[in-house]
């Protein structure tokens, strides 16, 4: 629409408002002088004025929590003896901004923290609290806490200001190398170490608050205090649904009891995102197993109690793992051929050992037959028993290798036993078959001796080879 | 300008420190307190009231907009990884005015009619009587009248005929 256009719809709109209503369409087609289009859009507003009841009628409103979050402080703006220079980050815990102290003239990271209600007293004495024990946490790869300020009622946090990027950044452009994602974590838990000894948990660990500075230092930042925005919100804004935090473990989420133990949560969800490139959320399964992804694994356990105990054992465990020299060429960036195919094979194996198992009962319930009386139901008995234990657990680990991989090492561990028991009975009883049934069916004793040493043969020396080159990398566990 | 915005920032932190959580404020309370409190803090920043109130109506649209993208934004938030206690904040609205439709048809109108955007701008978001209007505008009261029923069907029509976002960004 044109402005002249614009212009006689005003006139039209407003001559025929001055009209009764049941005249305005009249009055309209009169004075539209034959531009149909104007007095169809004079129709419409009219229309519209007449079904605008309410709309803009009170003037808008402002919810202070809004204002409260602006972008506050400009360049240049004294707070104490800090001059802004300018925003460098704005979180859950309030605006991050770059100043000089201008006593030291050295730059710092200026936390604003959120504005409390005056009735939070206790609440504001415990940010108080947990700033200066977080001030109280030194070592290299925490960002220092040089002051805590009280500026007009308001707190701030001064800080190690970190010249660099974020984690997040990071590994938004995919997987980290295995190797400098290992020696991420241990920064990391390092710092947690420090941390928990000095009675801060971080609570609200994750890649935004891991910052890499150019000389490629680790510094976790925003110990303690990164949760407080939480606190607030749930007493400024009660009703509200709080998001899903990624890297909060389960007990924070339902609101339990914390302790350090959320940090190793936060550790593991961090080092699945450094190896994959991807949060365990949306990753997906991951059919690779290395002994990396199975520390991660070992970190996000739901309860508390099947995690690492403390910062110090996962940082030893995480030691381990960056020495050890079997895992130097591992990469989980792409799957590993080599793993995989031997992986297959240990699969193959469980599957055709089964086959033959099951196969047996048959010619060992013929020689039965032949042998006759309590013996040779002995040892029918015995080698179906063995069969039968044998066939389940090999289906069980076969089963769980395609379904559960992440179940794996552990169903191993627990069958591994029974396995070699019934394998033993197996071989030995078919042993006793064949050679029973000798004289009168040399076939089936052939057959029995013949699969009674394949068996053993597979249990001593196929079965440890193919299981050595599936879980090479996490036996050690 | 940057004056009224901390001005207005400055109040809100104190309505947050004395006044029940979950509260909201009217754009006229607001704009009358700044106004007050600025006045007697510096009374030469303003040539007058009318021209403190027009910036004051302004920064209330743009802290608006601001906060309304920026709900719709975390709404929006996508995969876990990227969910941040902020974007836990997101909080359901009441009143059906859809701010960001708003602002954009306001925007369109400014072309077609800067005054009738400018009245829309004052009453709404500045809170402004007709008479404190007209005083600001520099016409008449029926003026301010006659251009605010037209500038509101018109915003209504092409609000309505946005295509609908959903719930987002209501305010």
């Amino acid at each position: 629409m044109t402005r002249e256009q614009w212009e006689r719809l005003k006139v039209l709109f407003n001559g025929a408002l001055d009209q009764p209503a049941e005249r305005r369409h009249e009055w309209l087609t009169l004075h539209a002088h034959g531009d149909e289009i104007l007095a169809r859009e004079a129709g419409a507003l009219l229309l519209a004025h007449d079904t605008a009841e309410g709309f803009l009628e009170e003037p808008a409103v402002v919810d202070p929590t809004d204002l409260a979050a602006l972008d506050e402080l400009r360049s240049g703006t004294r707070i104490g003896s800090y001059e802004i220079e300018h925003e460098i980050g704005r979180g859950g815990m309030g605006v991050v901004y770059l100043a000089r102290d201008l006593r030291l003239g050295r730059p710092v990271a200026l936390k604003a923290l959120p504005q409390l209600h005056d009735s939070n007293a206790a609440l504001q004495e415990r940010l108080r609290r947990e700033a200066r024990a977080a001030a109280n946490i030194s070592h290299p790869t925490v960002a220092t806490v040089y002051a805590l300020e009280e500026i007009d009622g308001r707190l701030f946090i001064a800080s190690e200001y970190i010249d660099g990027h974020s984690l997040r950044s990071e590994i938004e452009s995919g997987a980290l190398e295995r190797r400098r994602a290992i020696a991420i974590a241990i920064d990391i838990v390092s710092a947690l170490c420090a941390a928990h000894d000095a009675g801060v948990i971080h609570r609200d660990l994750k890649p935004e608050n891991v910052l890499v500075t150019r000389a490629g230092a680790v510094k976790v930042v925003d110990f303690g205090i990164a949760h407080i925005d939480s606190i607030n919100t749930r007493l400024t804004r009660e009703g509200d649904v709080i998001g899903t935090p990624a890297y909060m473990a389960p007990e924070q989420l339902i609101g339990g009891t914390i302790d350090a133990r959320v940090d190793i949560y936060a550790v593991g969800i961090i080092l699945t995102e450094m190896l994959t490139g991807q949060h365990p959320l949306t990753a997906g399964r991951h059919s690779i197993h290395t002994s990396a992804s199975e520390i991660a694994r070992r970190c996000v356990q739901t309860d508390p109690n099947e995690r690492y105990r403390s910062a110090r054992e996962l940082l030893a465990v995480l030691e381990r793992e960056r020495s050890d020299p079997t895992a130097v060429t591992d990469s989980l960036t792409s799957p590993l051929p080599e793993a995989s195919r031997a992986r297959w094979w240990w699969e193959f194996h469980q599957a055709a050992v089964s086959i033959v198992y099951a196969v047996m009962v048959w010619p060992t319930w013929l020689a039965r037959n032949v042998i006759g009386g309590q013996t040779g139901n002995a040892v029918f008995v015995a080698v179906l028993a063995a069969a039968i234990v044998a066939v389940t657990l090999r289906l069980h680990l076969w089963f769980t290798s395609r379904s559960y991989p992440a179940e794996l090492e552990w169903a191993r561990g627990r069958s591994t036993g029974w396995m070699l028991v019934s394998d033993a009975i197996f071989a030995s009883a078919l042993v006793v078959a064949g050679v029973l049934v000798g004289d009168e069916r040399p076939a089936l004793a052939v057959i029995e001796i013949a699969v009674a040493v394949g068996a053993a043969t597979s249990f001593a020396v196929v079965e440890p080879a193919t299981s050595r080159a599936a879980f090479r990398r996490t036996n050690r566990l | 300008m940057p004056l009224v915005y901390d001005e207005l920032r400055r109040i809100a932190a104190g309505y947050i420190r004395r006044e029940r959580p979950g509260q909201t404020l009217q754009a006229t309370a607001l704009v009358n307190e700044a106004f007050v409190r600025l006045a007697a803090e510096q009374p030469r920043s303003f040539a007058n009231r009318q021209h403190f109130v027009a910036i004051a109506a302004l920064s209330m649209r743009q802290i608006l907009v601001q906060r309304a993208r920026a709900r719709k934004a975390a709404k929006r938030g996508g995969a876990p990884n990227r969910v941040t206690l902020d974007e836990g904040l997101v909080s359901t609205e009441p009143r059906g005015v859809d701010v960001l439709a708003l602002d954009e048809a306001l925007t369109r109108l400014a072309a077609l009619d800067p005054e009738q955007a400018r009245i829309v701008e004052l009453r709404y978001f500045g809170g402004l009587t007709v008479e404190e209007t007209a005083d600001v505008v520099g016409v008449s009261p029926a003026t301010v009248k006659r251009q605010w029923a037209m500038a509101r069907a018109w915003l209504k029509r092409t609000v309505d005929a946005a295509p609908d976002d959903g719930a987002d960004a209501h305010l």
